[in-house]
């Protein structure tokens, strides 16, 4: 194995990363999102890369995470971690839902419904205004306090995204170490092989689908704290649309990958969108020309860095990471 | 009586989702390709005939031009950038179109603005039709005759001509194809631009209807995947049932439910899928 894509360093990364923002970026706001987007992209991550289930509804959970934080602190005035326990629940129960559906189809079969269903949840939204807020989205959100002190300064926000992303990614890095991974990368490589030995790979797949969406969906809490609103454009089929390709352009071999296509895409947006308000053209440009010429994602570039410097295997052949086998 | 318009405009609307799936439907059976730059066709015939239209040009010639443009830029697409991808697994496919799509949209807003705009109804078919006590635009009732001559004339093609039996056989095996003297990658190149083109000319159509907007592209989009995960990819009668479902349930629905029409399309399709996983004609 590349010694970047063992999980001691990939961990190693992570803590890095946590460390690093806030020397390099003057915006703490950026800085929260960047890892709260990382845990989001992981999550996809283990859909696309250890599953190789392309979904394209990861956005419905981000999306449920924002309004479970916006509708139980500021209706019910429940303490933070017992709202951000429930997104964990609803949005593993809502994914779970989700998931079941869509893999009653294969392949790009499977990809459509995934889009289609991001479509559902989003008029969901739109429709019952009254739950959330409908184009006006859930105001005033709350920070967390801890000590009796609310975390109204971005960087103290960060302090308390950075703990949550540090525990979510090192959970993530041990489940996908787990026997749990393993066999979800089985199911991967040869689906009829892995149900074949024994495993029930359509359990294995909504149970990637739950954990997965537990993940997104705490991640939305965290960011609708973040900004203080639960918007609409938290479960837009755009925000599907932007997991997915920050996922792809970090590359789904590693997680730490995820990491960097979250903070890729963000650094990018925030910097060219205040140049150019149609900069998406060039990002759309940049998708044609990964697809072209870096198909294993930035993770990829430092997997051959990597192996330049210490000699090791080079990086394999792209994985089939395709809704093919899904 | 409002439920027999309802059932009238969305058999209209229907039409249009068949189009727009058939397209889909054609492209992915000869390439095993999801195009989801598919939407964004859409949204460029609408825009070029309101561009065309709105530069005076009268609307039966816009619509034909407006679809031939997208068709000739679908397939110079194809030939410099889609060939060469084919080979990669599924995700590359929807990275390389949806980056197309995103290039697509904002490219209109570029040229054409963010707000969109309206399409008048050719000269000719501004009008209504009594219909009892009750009146009907002209405009659409022609969407339904045309859209149905040219649903017969597609079955025609992709079903009784020589050139339809290429495509099924370059869906079968392109391979082969090539073995029997047929040059595979002209025909790829010719039937994504046909497929685009259909796209582009349900924008065309829609544009008098609905407006145009930059979004509508996504919103098309969606739509013909709900139509041909319900009535199976690379079926054509199931692509003409599916899309006549989908759009009847939308229009049915704005009269009794008008904030849920939409949404009631996406209710449908799950229910189609947990009961009938394989879709409404249960091929694929």
């Amino acid at each position: 194995m590349n010694v970047v894509n063992k999980p001691v360093v990939q961990f190693g990364l992570a803590l890095l990363t946590v460390a690093v923002l806030p020397l390099t970026l003057s915006s703490g706001i950026l800085a929260s999102e960047i890892l709260i987007f990382a845990m989001v992209v992981a999550a996809c991550n283990l859909l696309l890369g250890y599953t190789g289930l392309l979904s394209f509804g990861q956005g419905i959970f981000f999306g449920v995470g924002s309004y479970v934080a916006g509708i139980f602190l500021t209706r019910f005035d429940l303490p933070v971690p017992v709202v951000l326990a429930a997104s964990l629940v609803l949005g593993a129960a809502i994914a779970a839902l989700v998931g079941w559906l869509s893999i009653r189809r294969q392949g790009v079969y499977f990809v459509m419904l995934t889009l289609a269903f991001a479509q559902m949840f989003y008029f969901l939204a739109y429709t019952f205004s009254g739950l959330t807020g409908g184009d006006n989205g859930l105001l005033d959100i709350p920070r967390p306090t801890v000590g009796g002190a609310a975390l109204d300064g971005p960087w103290s926000y960060y302090v308390y995204v950075a703990v949550c992303f540090v525990v979510v990614f090192g959970l993530l890095l041990v489940a996908t170490q787990s026997t749990f991974g393993r066999t979800l990368i089985a199911i991967r490589e040869n689906e009829s092989r892995a149900a074949a030995i024994g495993f029930p790979t359509r359990l294995f797949k909504i149970e990637a689908f739950a954990i997965s969406g537990a993940v997104t969906a705490f991640a939305g809490a965290l960011h609708a704290m973040l900004i203080g609103v639960a918007p609409l454009s938290n479960i837009e089929y755009h925000i599907s649309e932007l997991i997915l390709i920050m996922t792809i352009i970090g590359g789904s071999s590693s997680l730490f990958g995820s990491v960097l296509g979250a903070g890729f895409y963000l650094l990018l947006a925030d910097t060219l969108s205040a140049i150019w308000p149609r900069w998406l053209l060039l990002l759309g440009l940049c998708l044609v020309l990964v697809a072209l010429f870096l198909q294993r994602g930035i993770w990829g570039l430092v997997e051959r860095l990597a192996s330049a410097v210490t000699g090791g295997p080079g990086p394999a052949a792209p994985a089939a990471t395709s809704g093919e086998e899904a | 009586m409002i439920y027999l318009f309802q059932v009238l405009n969305g058999i209209g609307i229907g039409m249009l989702y068949f189009l727009l799936a058939v397209g889909l439907s054609v492209i992915f059976g000869l390439l095993q390709f999801v195009n989801f730059a598919h939407g964004a066709f859409y949204l460029l015939g609408a825009y070029l005939t309101y561009d065309l239209t709105s530069r005076g040009l009268s609307f039966w010639a816009a619509m034909p031009i407006a679809t031939l443009i997208v068709a000739g830029a679908a397939a110079l697409i194809e030939a410099l950038l889609l060939h060469r991808i084919y080979k990669l697994p599924h995700s590359f496919h929807i990275l390389v179109t949806v980056g197309l799509a995103l290039m697509i949209q904002e490219l209109t807003i570029i040229v054409w603005g963010p707000l969109g705009g309206s399409v008048a109804p050719p000269a000719g078919l501004t009008g209504v039709v009594m219909l009892g006590d009750f009146i009907y635009p002209q405009y659409r009732l022609f969407t339904i005759a045309f859209t149905a001559v040219l649903a017969a004339l597609l079955w025609w093609l992709l079903e009784g001509t020589r050139l339809g039996a290429v495509v099924r056989g370059g869906s079968e095996s392109s391979d082969n194809m090539a073995l029997l003297g047929y040059n595979t990658l002209r025909i790829n190149t010719a039937v994504f631009g046909f497929g685009a083109g259909l796209a582009g000319l349900a924008g065309a159509l829609a544009a008098p209807i609905r407006g145009v907007e930059p979004f509508m592209g996504i919103e098309a989009l969606s739509v013909a995947f709900v139509v041909v995960v319900i009535g199976g990819m690379g079926s054509y009668t199931g692509a003409l049932v599916a899309g006549l479902l989908v759009g009847v349930t939308q229009s049915v629905m704005a009269a009794i439910w008008p904030e849920g029409a939409r949404l009631m399309i996406y209710i449908g399709m799950a229910l189609v899928i947990a009961l009938m996983p394989r879709g409404l004609l249960g091929r694929a």
